[in-house]
């Protein structure tokens, strides 16, 4: 007489469980429902021509003026790399921005939804009235193109000026280079200035190897890094202009 | 100096909830093997110990966690008290994040871990009520906690961009030793709190001494287990990254002889907080385990070697958090 309330309350235990993971699991589907990349008809994107860039910094600037940037970070910088040795030297210069990735690993690690990649133009963005700031985002991203804005504790980034693409304008760090280093346009548009040159010119793009898939593209651009200058016994210095020692 | 994104909070937390939920599923799984699950019951001490134990460290590890948080941290900064609770978003939804699915299963194995002790208050010892409860709570208890152990190494092992976390065998090494650092704080605990007359002794020289008791002695021969588990994972951690070309093997550097982490990771880890316990137990653990003799262990000793697994485990935590975060993949 004494089994039966026992196995009935167990019961409602393993039911009550039940219930809870299929729950979870449809929520999951929902979420994940709507996602396809084939389904989008634009999907911004950015070149940056190296050999056009003066490193001039007009873009960090212009950048810092659009959003009003806390001090001592930024959402899109400039690096210089400067290697050799006299008389044989260069500097090279590699503009910077979140890569609006179309495999985003910030976006897999937020657990509030934040973050997410827009589906009508592929631009991965951060909703600072959901983000509760765990820096998992931060860890996440293999740009450091992250960091905590200390005014509203939220995770911030570039967001190719969503605000002014809205409009029909381009981001402001284009609107501003000097060079015209950077050109922003629709990727699946293949009349695009950025489709062209990404036909035309030999391009890469950030750490391949970690198959984010950014959207930045880069022509000409130096990859070097000190550990390379190391093994090349050749000097390399990397100046990030970023609150860390080295790039990583 | 690099910036930390993840400081001594999330350090403490990935401390605190790891022995927690270790408590909780050696509670749970002692209370069971135990058999019954009422009042004196074997090992029922043991199980109240770790079932009082879990709610404790893993409400204080997640109340941790929230001083980590951007917003908390601007809440205070700024007075914008709007932001305080800015963390309840975790609960709005769930999807595959490593961290949105561990705040559920921690909100799940706080709130069991809590009803749990519940049941171990004192009660009516004849009419014991509680007792189908406690079992019942006790069979959610053992897969919440190794959920929640388990879920701090996927937690940092689920980013390609930190290649000393991007491991499989994290999680693993993470889970031993959250049931290990549990243990100990149950040893300790019992340690510490357990007078009854039966089971301790004074011999001439005025030292302690834990006598015949099956409780201490089954959990400190499991603890040897785990501990040797536990060596293994770390063994296959670093094999792991050393035998992969680029950025694993390049982050290793860190733990080995002259990285960062090096002296505390070996010294402060796999000597203090696992070959001077696994030493120290083995000299008491073994006259009982191959020649049946009474076992018996000062309960001075016992205290340490319990505090030296649980320095072990906060010192493990240390090192991988920090050499995670200053390493980072190889080019550009």
């Amino acid at each position: 007489m004494t089994e039966q309330p026992k196995n009935l309350s167990r019961r409602d235990a393993i039911m009550t469980v039940g219930v809870g993971a299929a729950t979870a699991v449809a929520a999951v589907t929902v979420a994940s429902e709507g996602l396809a990349a084939k389904d989008r008809k634009v999907h911004y994107a950015m070149v940056i021509d190296t050999r056009k860039c003066i490193g001039c910094h007009a873009c960090t600037v212009a950048c810092k003026a659009e959003f009003d940037v806390p001090l001592g970070v930024n959402r899109s910088w400039v690096e210089y790399i400067e290697k050799g040795t006299y008389p044989n030297v260069k500097r090279n210069f590699l503009p910077r921005l979140c890569n609006h990735c179309s495999k985003p690993p910030c976006v897999d690690v937020c657990p509030t939804g934040a973050t997410y990649k827009r589906q009508e133009d592929g631009i991965v963005v951060v909703d600072a009235d959901i983000c509760i700031g765990c820096k998992y985002c931060i860890l996440a991203c293999p740009y450091n193109a992250r960091f905590i804005n200390t005014r509203t504790g939220t995770a911030d980034k570039c967001d190719f000026c969503l605000h002014r693409v809205k409009k029909g304008l381009v981001p402001s760090c284009v609107n501003t280079c000097q060079g015209h280093a950077r050109i922003f346009g629709d990727i699946l548009d293949p009349d695009s200035e950025v489709s062209k040159l990404i036909a035309t010119f030999p391009v890469t793009v950030l750490r391949q190897e970690m198959g984010t898939e950014p959207n930045v593209y880069y022509i000409d651009a130096d990859h070097t890094d000190e550990r390379d200058g190391e093994r090349m016994g050749q000097y390399v210095r990397v100046d990030t202009f970023l609150p860390y020692e080295k790039r990583r | 100096m690099f910036e930390l994104n993840w400081g001594l909070p999330v350090i403490g937390y990935l401390f605190l909830a790891g022995a927690g939920a270790g408590a909780l599923t050696v509670s749970s799984s002692v209370l069971l093997r135990g058999g019954g699950g009422g009042f004196g019951g074997a090992h029922f001490k043991v199980a109240r110990y770790g079932a009082l134990a879990a709610p404790v460290l893993l409400i204080i590890g997640t109340a941790l966690i929230v001083l980590e948080l951007g917003t908390f941290k601007a809440a205070v900064a700024h007075g914008d008290w709007a932001l305080l609770f800015r963390w309840l978003n975790l609960f709005k939804v769930i999807n595959l994040s490593p961290m949105s699915i561990g705040s559920w299963a921690l909100l799940a194995a706080i709130l069991a871990s809590v009803a749990y002790a519940y049941t171990f208050l004192p009660g009516n010892k004849a009419d014991d009520r509680m007792k189908s409860l406690r079992r019942g709570l006790a069979w959610i208890g053992v897969p919440l906690g190794i959920i929640v152990g388990i879920y701090t190494g996927v937690l940092l092992g689920a980013m390609p961009s930190r290649p000393l976390w991007n491991s499989p065998v994290l999680a693993a090494l993470f889970l031993v030793s959250a049931i290990s650092t549990g243990l100990a704080t149950i040893l300790l605990i019992k340690a510490v709190f357990d007078r009854d007359k039966k089971r301790t002794s004074e011999n001439t020289a005025g030292t302690h001494f834990i006598k015949e008791d099956r409780s201490t002695y089954l959990l400190t021969a499991s603890d040897l287990l785990l501990i040797g588990l536990e060596l293994v994972a770390v063994f296959l951690f670093i094999m792991f990254a050393q035998l992969t070309i680029g950025a694993p093997a390049e982050a290793m550097k860190v733990l080995f002889p002259g990285g960062e982490m090096a002296t505390l990771f070996w010294f402060g880890f796999v000597v203090v907080g696992l070959l001077l316990p696994v030493a120290v137990e083995l000299r008491y653990v073994l006259p009982t385990l191959l020649n049946h003799q009474p076992y018996s262990i000062p309960v001075a000793i016992e205290v340490l070697v319990s505090s030296l697994i649980l320095i072990g485990g906060f010192v493990l935590r240390y090192v991988i958090v920090i050499a995670g975060q200053i390493t980072y993949p190889i080019g550009l």
